[in-house]
């Protein structure tokens, strides 16, 4: 550590360019964790927010909540621990705004779902022709009594409250009344629900042409979500490899730029523990100076950030890929070692 | 009995058609508060005489005594303990670690070494003998050659080792420094009390040697 410190104090151009790179580094690392973070959620931030566990859905719907239909017969009687989904994508409009996709989802205001909606203005859904939006479309400029139409139907829907999160599938959420579900896709009869949505762990259709999924692997099947996951997390691995690489060449010619230094004071009898500890101590204290100011940096990126780009900054996520990147700047720093190990003190000792 | 002593080295390189003998029965003894300077042509094999002193290199036979303590047959962290301990190295080039002052050069061993170092005050009176005791807190950098060496030296007295080895400290010195360092180094023995040994193809040096060996050709004589 003394040796360490020592030299960053000396060397404080050499340090800070190093430090400013692995700041860029993670920076750049975490701005892209934030943002995959982000869009993941927007695929799956509604579904998120209701906490449920299990989803039953039409068997022959591919597991795709807005193609399946489930009958009264179907649904049966359910606990209070169970809820009524009826989704389907819609184009919102209204004069003096542009066109609108976005998912209408239809609840109905007795289950838990609708009850336990976290309102951010207004209030619940109470009759058919109410509705509540995602609070992005405030951004669009809708407020708390907007009318606005849905598909081309020609009932006009008032905005009654907003809430947050509500995304699906990249969208904004509508939530309204199953009725209203039912009206958008024209089924007056049959149909009652797109899915049962359970926070019982436990809870299992028995009925026919049904079948109940885990909400994890429901979200797994959402269009296109499992591509930009698995994108996103090779883009980060890869990120994550090349500044190992990057780090650890750095760390190497440090190092080697130190050997002679090393020999001299292998030969005055200073044990080689010494030295190796001074060559990783400084690639922590070098890495670790990074990460901080990265992070800085990140937190800093996190309050200005307008709120119409998708970025989550979640800090476990971001405190294991901080981690995952100290281990791989520690993985660079440990390569030297072995040259360190084997400085010749003899070559010190002149012709 | 002597501080220090080198019986019947042999030092062998290489096998067979590449097999170079180049030391042959060296025998060496240096006393505290004396000045031995080993001369000798490029090649004799003086760095090979003292990297087998230093207990850097394991002598093909024969064997190295410091105080009575053999280095041969000890491992590496045992030698390394005694280098530490025993013996102060003054290299050719000064090599004082860039990043560190004057003052941490010191600070460095105790870190390594707590104890048996010089005490402040004799440490003090080092560096003003030597003439150092303004440069505490400069880098190697600001320093000049002549006075990096003179941090060299103390750097090598500070552990307080039994002997000094010098390896040309002469090498990169010009004339009106030479006999300088030559009386420096004699002092060192006399005043602190230390065996020092100074190997050397510079005859200006001769003037204040206690005694004098030549190497030639793998061969060590007493002069
Ligand atoms: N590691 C080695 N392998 C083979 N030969 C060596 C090695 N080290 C030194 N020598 C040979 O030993 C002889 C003495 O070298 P050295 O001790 O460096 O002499 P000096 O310091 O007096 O110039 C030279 O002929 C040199 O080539
Ligand atoms: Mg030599």
């Amino acid at each position: 550590m003394f040796l360490a410190l020592k030299e960053i104090k000396k060397e404080k151009l050499r340090s800070g360019l190093i430090i400013a790179m692995i700041v860029l580094i993670s920076y750049l690392i975490f701005i892209l964790t934030s943002l995959a973070l982000g869009l993941a959620r927007q695929n799956t931030d509604a579904i998120n927010s209701w906490h449920v566990d299990q989803v039953t859905l039409n068997s022959s719907a591919n597991t795709d909540m807005r193609q399946s239909f489930l009958t009264a017969e179907q649904v049966g009687k359910l606990t209070k621990k169970e809820a009524l989904i009826g989704e389907t994508s819609v184009v919102a409009k209204a004069a003096g705004h542009k066109q609108l996709s976005a998912v209408f989802i239809g609840l109905d205001d007795t289950q838990f779902v609708a009850k336990n909606l976290v309102l951010e203005s207004g209030h619940q859904v109470k009759q058919a022709h109410q509705i509540v939006v995602d609070d992005s479309l405030k951004l669009e400029g809708y407020k708390l009594g907007s009318r606005i139409k849905l598909n081309d139907s020609q009932t006009r829907y008032t905005i009654v409250g907003f809430t947050k999160n509500a995304k699906m599938n990249i969208a904004p959420v509508v939530y309204g009344q199953l009725t209203t579900w039912q009206t958008l896709r024209g089924l007056t009869n049959g149909p009652v629900a797109s899915a049962i949505v359970s926070q019982n762990m436990h809870y299992k259709t028995t009925k026919q042409g049904t079948k109940t999924y885990s909400t994890a692997k429901v979200i797994e099947k959402l269009p296109g979500y499992q591509a930009q996951t698995t994108t996103f997390v090779m883009m980060i691995a890869f990120l994550m490899v090349i500044s190992l690489i990057i780090i650890a060449v750095f760390l190497y010619i440090l190092t080697m730029q130190k050997l002679p230094n090393y020999a001299v004071l292998r030969v005055q009898g200073i044990p080689s523990r010494v030295l190796v500890g001074a060559t990783v101590s400084q690639s922590v204290l070098l890495v670790v100076s990074g990460l901080v100011f990265g992070t800085i940096l990140t937190i800093i990126t996190a309050l200005v950030i307008p709120p119409a780009i998708p970025m989550a900054f979640d800090i476990p996520v971001l405190s294991a890929v901080g981690a995952g990147l100290l281990v791989m700047a520690l993985i660079g720093g440990l390569i030297p070692i072995k040259s360190v190990l084997n400085v010749d003190p003899v070559s010190v000792i002149g012709g | 009995m002597s501080s220090f002593s080198v019986k019947n080295v042999n030092q062998i390189f290489g096998t067979g058609t590449a097999k170079v003998h180049v030391l042959h029965d060296v025998n060496f003894e240096a006393e505290p508060g004396t000045l031995s300077l080993i001369m000798g042509p490029s090649g004799s094999g003086k760095s090979t005489f003292l990297t087998i002193a230093g207990g850097l290199l394991t002598p093909t036979s024969g064997e190295v005594t410091v105080n009575g303590e053999t280095y041969t047959d000890r491992t590496k962290k045992q030698r390394d303990a005694l280098r530490l301990d025993s013996i102060g190295f003054v290299l050719q080039t000064y090599h004082l670690l860039p990043y560190l002052t004057v003052a941490d050069q010191f600070k460095l061993v105790d870190k390594v070494k707590p104890n048996g170092n010089l005490s402040k005050a004799e440490l003090d009176d080092v560096l003003e003998t030597l003439g150092i005791e303004q440069l505490i807190n400069k880098y190697p950098g600001e320093l000049s050659g002549g006075q990096q060496q003179r941090v060299a030296i103390a750097r090598a007295l500070y552990p307080n080792p039994a002997i000094i080895l010098a390896d040309e400290p002469t090498a990169a010195l010009d004339g009106s420094r030479v006999k300088v360092v030559g009386e420096l180094l004699k002092s060192l023995a006399v005043k602190h009390h230390k065996a020092v040994v100074v190997v050397t193809h510079d005859a200006r040096l001769i003037e204040a040697a206690d005694h004098l060996y030549e190497m030639q050709d793998g061969y060590l004589t007493k002069k």
